[in-house]
């Protein structure tokens, strides 16, 4: 697994402060969100074909996890991905969870997000102990590392996740033009 | 028997089309890349659920048109899955990208592959490396890009 990407977002230590949008444009602080115990920053597409192939995991992870502490922040980013098209795409896709919209790519600047899906884990501190995808196949029958599963499982437990750093693979997070 | 007959003829074709696509791992890639030294190089990475780099396939076959003689080459890299891949060459057909030489990423380690690539590269599409005639990486394109970007990106190296 490739280590780099991770040390480089440890090294950032302090726990993540962001405002993000709800559908409804309500202002949402990270802190809202957070879980007590481990997050979930998930960033996503409603347009991205590998983000539609997780949605039903992401809905099966949001329902077997969000009542153990675990806290889901699942974001928008995609600058041609307009929240009121988001809301619709919720209802219509039955999404368990709720996403909100990040605009002009912030959160995922701070973060280094470059693709959807792709995840960010973080422990009760802020630290990320899990980054990339949700497991190594967007056809479930062929999923052999189950990575958010097992880091999850592991946090949950007081242990270190084995695998810490999963190639998301998917879409490029389309960025507002001029942001990084 | 005139059944049996095409039948096989049928059966033989099938696998024919698969290998249109030919695998590329993380041992060939260099070599690949390396093959066409001289030349260079544009590698797109592409898959036939990627919208944006079913967009750019004709730009690509057309810009490979317009400077082939100049000494462009461009080959295309699916990176479908096995479920996908075999609407793969419908697709670079119908783009007018069926002269191109294609391929399908079928690394042992996804993430030795990609890391090979580009150490800033998740693996997301669309995604579209460089190569200048001594074979050396000098960009790589990640997400929609213009079509002109990337030409003027090519003519500075030919």
């Amino acid at each position: 697994m490739t280590l780099a990407p991770l040390l480089s977002l440890l090294l950032l230590a302090a726990e993540p402060d962001f405002q993000v949008s709800a559908l409804n444009g309500a202002t949402v602080r990270y802190a809202d969100l957070k879980g007590s115990k481990v997050t979930v920053i998930a960033f996503v597409s409603i347009k991205c074909p590998i983000s539609h192939a997780y949605q039903e995991r992401m809905n099966r992870f949001y329902q077997r996890y969000a009542g153990k502490g675990v806290g889901f922040v699942f974001l928008d980013a995609n600058s041609n991905e307009p929240a009121g098209e988001i809301a619709q795409f919720a209802r219509q896709a039955n999404l368990a969870y709720p996403v909100y919209k990040d605009y002009n790519n912030r959160a995922a600047d701070l973060l280094g997000a470059q693709t959807t899906p792709e995840l960010f884990v973080l422990d009760a501190s802020g630290a990320v102990r899990y980054h990339g995808a949700i497991d190594d196949a967007a056809n479930e029958a062929r999923v052999k590392t189950h990575g958010l599963r097992d880091a999850l499982d592991a946090l949950l437990d007081g242990k270190s996740p084995a695998v810490v750093d999963l190639k998301a693979f998917g879409c490029v997070l389309k960025r507002v033009k001029g942001t990084s | 028997m005139a059944r049996f007959l095409l039948f096989l003829c049928f059966a033989a074709m099938l696998p024919g089309q698969q290998l249109l696509l030919k695998p590329v791992d993380e041992a060939s890639y260099p070599r690949l890349v390396s093959g066409f030294k001289g030349k260079v190089l544009l590698v797109d990475f592409w898959a036939t659920w990627c919208v944006p780099c079913r967009a750019e396939l004709p730009q690509l076959a057309k810009l490979q048109a317009k400077l082939k003689a100049r000494g462009l080459e461009v080959i295309t890299i699916s990176a479908d899955e096995p479920e996908t891949v075999a609407a793969a060459p419908k697709f670079l057909k119908e783009a007018g990208a069926a002269m191109l030489p294609a391929y399908v990423k079928r690394p042992k380690d996804d993430d030795k592959f990609i890391g090979l690539l580009d150490p800033k590269w998740q693996g997301a599409l669309p995604a579209l490396f460089l190569y200048d005639r001594t074979g050396k990486k000098v960009q790589a394109f990640f997400g929609e890009t213009p079509i002109a970007q990337i030409e003027s990106a090519i003519n500075k190296l030919l």
